[in-house]
């Protein structure tokens, strides 16, 4: 392909990334040193909206939950996709009838999904799980004013939500894992949990470390489906930095975009920490590749 | 040509006749109403096809009248546009609708609460000239003289009132029967009778009441301080919640608490319904447009043992009622590009008596004496609550004030921080509002 040819077929694709990727990035970071209303051109005002949030205690709050919960959901959708991936690749022609019904939660809207899940939990709508606890005889769990309670509620809900897309994934990967080094496990002596943890896995590391970040990404950025599950969320600490975002710079009739972006700018920062094993993963992978 | 081939043309030419059509649907509101009417919508016609973007979120109490104005006045060249709109979605598009030198909205649902704020920044068309010019067209006059001066600031006035929404008591009359209770005219009163309903076990939280921690708590706060005669703010603007009134006002919402259900802070409007229709609680104070849904046969079991009253006082001494009246009306954005005086005949034309008249029992109208004990089970209720509310304090400052301090407020109902420190803290944070 000629160098002309190269430019001509890039450019459309560099023209979009431009306008939806780099000049955004561009504007937030700008935004983010001057104060700006909507409509109005910002004045340049220095690191003082970093200095707003980062000694908001409520800034704090929020990152603490946020890369908490972001750490919990991740482990546990690796844990529990692998081993719905396993069951599900044990099966036969009943296989993509249970993998349609297990991607439903997948497929609805967030919030959607979240109003839902939430009515499991609220008496004024049923609260199933609390009937089941009562018939138990537990006590009443205040599952939307009480932090640690709210936090697992939330937790459920972001599983729920964001298991099938974990446990695809890896069944795809699963299903790329040649027979013969099964084979040779067994004959070696393993047994299934050996081989699962010593064969399958390393095989599929990268499919793994794949899900482990899209998950980290989508965690991070909870935001909507705390409308439902965490109506009081900033004042329990339950608050997700998108959230929080939202409250200080949008909502009720707020115009802070300028601080807005500025926390925007700190979560792009916090992403990237808690990218950068998985991301020097790829390079090394890429490099090893050449 | 093959078979399949003719099929796929059909189908899609049916998805294309189907997509056409609905999109021809598209235009005008996305919702109906049943307290909605066709009325006569006599504008002058812009000569090329006209868009009229209307801006307004989804009640029983203001859906008639978008509805009317929506169906009504999309005639000829012009096609009025309406989306749903839940109330926290409008306020932000009213902030930013109103931000730029050109907005996407021409005709906005606007409220007392909101005006002054945006009338000082010259964001809304000021209607005097307007209002008088059509006043005769439309009977102008018959509109409610508190409601209008309710959307009036600085001499003028920035929205033509549709309908006012004022809290009214709504009870289980037929479990207030069984124990021989009397219909609350106090908080205290309330608390009684709320204890005497747990007592004999029907049950466990009776009082209902929407205290949301994110808006609606402060709404409640600021009605239990209007009950004994003061507000967020004085008449000069000056921030008064470190007073007696306060202290006061926080001392029976922190009683109440014992006789809602643990998890109050995260109700609304429609959770506290809920409550009343579901049957566990029997006594919930709202605003008047969600009264409607409570006497619905199709929403509860109960619909026909809930009975209503005016709003109890704070106490025995107070001069108003626990109140709060919020009158809504329709709004000209200073930056429509649209005709004022086609915008203000089609507003006109859906506060007519004809509309007004059609949003009964849903809506409490805008034309003095619309309501009755005939024509609205909550009618009677309705109108002693509106004489019983503390004059509304115009200030440019309530509504951001009220933003300010509501996480605080929140704070204190849940036991976190000391009355007197939170009271502290949000005088603080409300002087410290531009």
């Amino acid at each position: 392909m000629k160098t002309r040819e190269f430019w001509y077929l890039m450019a459309p694709s560099l023209l979009v990334m431009g306008g939806l990727l780099a000049f955004p990035l561009f504007r937030t970071v700008q935004w983010s040193l001057e104060e700006v209303a909507y409509g109005t051109g910002g004045s340049f005002i220095g690191f003082d909206n970093y200095a707003a949030a980062l000694t908001d205690a409520r800034f704090g709050r929020a990152v603490v939950f946020t890369i908490s919960t972001t750490l919990i959901v991740t482990a546990i959708l690796l844990v529990l996709g692998y081993l719905i991936a396993v069951g599900l690749n044990r099966l036969g022609k009943t296989r993509p009838l249970v993998l349609g019904i297990l991607l439903v939660s997948y497929v609805l809207p967030s919030l959607v999904a979240a109003v839902a899940f939430s009515w499991l939990f609220n008496d004024n709508f049923g609260g199933v799980v609390n009937r089941l606890i009562e018939f138990f005889g537990g006590e009443q769990v205040l599952w939307f004013t009480d932090p640690f309670w709210n936090q697992v509620l939330i937790i459920a809900n972001e599983v729920w939500t964001l298991q099938p897309f974990a446990m695809l994934i890896i069944l795809a990967g699963l299903q790329g894992v040649p027979e013969e080094i099964k084979e040779a496990a067994r004959i070696d002596g393993a047994n299934g949990f050996q081989t699962h943890l010593h064969i399958i896995i390393p095989t599929i590391r990268g499919v793994m470390g794949f899900v482990t970040l899209i998950a980290i990404m989508d965690v991070l950025r909870v935001f909507d489906s705390l409308v439902a599950l965490s109506p009081q969320a900033s004042v329990i600490g339950n608050e997700s930095i998108q959230l929080y975002v939202y409250s200080v710079a949008f909502a009720n009739g707020a115009q802070n975009l300028g601080l807005g972006s500025a926390i925007n700018v700190l979560t792009i920062l916090i992403i990237l920490v808690m990218l950068i094993p998985f991301i020097r993963g790829i390079f090394k992978e890429a490099k090893a590749a050449r | 040509m093959p078979f399949t081939q003719k099929r796929l043309i059909t189908v899609v030419a049916g998805a294309a006749a189907v997509a056409v059509a609905l999109t021809g649907c598209g235009a005008g509101t996305r919702t109906t109403n049943e307290n909605s009417t066709e009325v006569a919508c006599d504008y002058t016609q812009p000569e090329s096809a006209t868009t009229v973007n209307v801006l307004a979120y989804n009640s029983s109490a203001i859906d008639p009248f978008t509805d009317t104005m929506v169906e009504s006045c999309s005639t000829g060249n012009v096609t009025l546009v309406h989306d749903p709109i839940d109330f926290g979605g409008q306020v932000t598009k009213t902030t930013a609708t109103l931000s730029g030198d050109s907005g996407t909205y021409d005709i906005l649902e606007n409220y007392g609460f909101a005006i002054p704020g945006q009338a000082s920044e010259d964001k809304l068309v000021p209607l005097n000239d307007l209002f008088d010019k059509y006043s005769e067209k439309y009977a102008l006059d018959e509109l409610s003289e508190s409601m209008l001066s309710a959307l009036t600031y600085d001499g003028q006035l920035y929205a033509l009132p549709m309908q006012g929404q004022m809290f009214i008591l709504a009870y289980r009359e037929d479990v207030f029967d069984e124990l021989g209770l009397e219909v609350p005219t106090t908080f205290g009163e309330m608390m009684s009778a709320a204890q005497a309903i747990r007592d004999a076990g029907t049950m466990e939280y009776p009082i209902a009441l929407p205290w949301l921690a994110t808006s609606d708590v402060s709404t409640s706060f600021q009605a239990m301080m209007n009950s004994l005669g003061s507000d967020f703010v004085d008449t000069d603007g000056n921030v008064t919640l470190d007073t007696d009134e306060a202290r006061t006002a926080l001392g029976i919402m922190t009683e109440l608490k014992q006789y809602m259900d643990p998890q109050v802070l995260t109700f609304d409007q429609p959770a506290v319904q809920q409550q009343m229709f579901n049957g566990t609680a029997a006594m919930s104070i709202m605003f008047s447009g969600r009264m409607s849904d409570l006497t619905l046969e199709a929403n509860s079991e109960y619909f026909d043992d809930i009975a209503f009253a005016a709003p109890p006082k704070a106490t025995a001494e107070a001069e108003y009622a626990y109140n709060r009246v919020s009158i809504d009306g329709w709004s000209i954005p200073f930056n429509t590009e649209l005709d004022h005086d086609m915008l203000f005949e089609m507003m006109a034309s859906s506060v007519g008596e004809e509309a007004s008249a059609a949003s009964v029992p849903a809506a409490y109208p805008a034309r003095a004496g619309m309501v009755t004990d005939e024509n609205s089970p909550y009618g009677t209720a309705a109108n002693e609550s509106i004489v019983s509310v503390m004059p509304a304090i115009v200030s440019p400052i309530l509504a951001d004030v009220s933003v300010a301090t509501t996480d605080t407020l929140a704070n204190i109902l849940l036991g976190n921080i000391s009355i007197e420190d939170g009271l502290a803290q949000m005088q603080t944070q409300g002087e410290g509002v531009r």
